[in-house]
């Protein structure tokens, strides 16, 4: 086994020897380094080691700070780790992160719906009436902070 | 049990309509290496898989190619919102159109519908986690050719993060071979299916 020492964060240690016909993959060795949260909504991965992009289409900036976009950064980290948690359920450190960014993000879902309408059905349950098909639905323009 | 969430996973907002684009882009939702065949693959090779592990890595990818379906569909949707019958035309969109109007379809670029024959549920633990790390990339690469392909900064952008996800994912694949490998015979991975050899 390569020690871990000497791959970089972009790299993953392989088995010494590994079986003929079979993919071998190099496992990612942690879930640092990390991006921030909107850093990384916006690149499409939590890890710069999977930050792989084609030609020069790289993310410039992030999106503006409105609280659609905040949910959508806490709930991305939360998607992205649990993947890595998938395939790494050892990394004590990455789950007590995602029990983190999981408690953020259901806290921001309340606060969102509070404000902007129910995300889930269930939380229709907070209002007066049944507002679940308020518009606008996800798909359209103006439910994504188009304007106009 | 599926719980739907009422709002995609990363914002679609195309200020500029334009059909033309969303010929083509379409595929990702309909086509051979699109995300609802990422899904149901996924998804179905579960049924099959044995090991706790990677049952869950199918399960999260699976569900998480479902949001990326709906994002697709709203690009082609907001690609092709108000269009006027002179705008279809300009597009070359009426083989489009004469069948679905301003529906979202699921079809290919050339205009085949979906076909599960695009995808595969082998029952084999080897076979199908590397079909899946293949499928990543025919995805990646069809997101490669849309990005040579597009020219509105708005589509671009949804584009490039849906890329990215098929290098995560191929990745959290190919750690789930590994994962699969550590639990088989290292001599001989081969000498059994461990999905239907007991």
């Amino acid at each position: 086994m390569a020690s871990k020492d000497q791959c970089n964060y972009k790299e993953g240690p392989l088995p010494s020897c590994a079986p003929l016909a079979l993919g071998t993959i190099p496992m990612q060795q942690g879930a640092e380094p990390a991006y921030d949260k909107n850093e990384a909504l916006v690149k499409g991965t939590l890890f710069p080691g999977l930050d792989l992009p084609f030609m020069d289409y790289v993310a410039a900036g992030t999106l503006e700070n409105v609280p659609l976009y905040e949910l959508m950064a806490l709930d991305f980290v939360t998607q992205e780790l649990a993947l890595y948690l998938d395939t790494h359920a050892d990394d004590k450190e990455a789950f007590e992160t995602w029990k983190c960014f999981k408690e953020l993000a259901e806290e921001g879902r309340r606060r969102y719906a509070k404000q902007y309408g129910p995300i889930t059905r269930a939380q229709t349950a907070m209002f007066d009436s049944w507002v679940w098909p308020d518009e606008p639905w996800p798909w359209e323009y103006l439910a994504n902070g188009g304007n106009g | 049990m599926f719980i739907y969430e009422k709002k995609l996973q990363y914002p679609v907002r195309i200020k500029n309509p334009n059909p033309r684009l969303a010929k083509f882009i379409i595929s990702q939702y309909g086509g051979p290496d699109g995300e609802l065949g990422a899904s149901m693959r996924y998804l179905s090779q579960r049924y099959s898989m044995p090991y706790p592990e990677l049952k869950t890595v199918l399960t999260d990818i699976g569900t998480e190619e479902l949001g990326h379906l709906e994002m697709v569909a709203a690009i082609v949707h907001q690609l092709t919102r108000n269009m006027t019958v002179e705008e279809v035309k300009a597009a070359g969109m009426e083989d489009y159109f004469v069948d679905h109007t301003a529906g979202v379809y699921l079809q290919a670029a050339a205009g085949w519908p979906w076909n599960a024959a695009t995808i595969a549920v082998k029952g084999d633990v080897i076979a199908d986690l590397t079909e899946d790390m293949g499928a990543e990339q025919k995805a990646r690469v069809t997101y490669d050719n849309i990005l040579r392909l597009a020219d509105d900064p708005d589509v671009i952008d949804v584009i490039r993060f849906l890329r990215e996800r098929e290098v995560v994912h191929f990745q959290r694949f190919g750690e789930a071979l590994r994962l699969a490998t550590d639990r088989m015979d290292q001599r001989n991975v081969y000498a059994v299916n461990p999905a239907f050899d007991r």
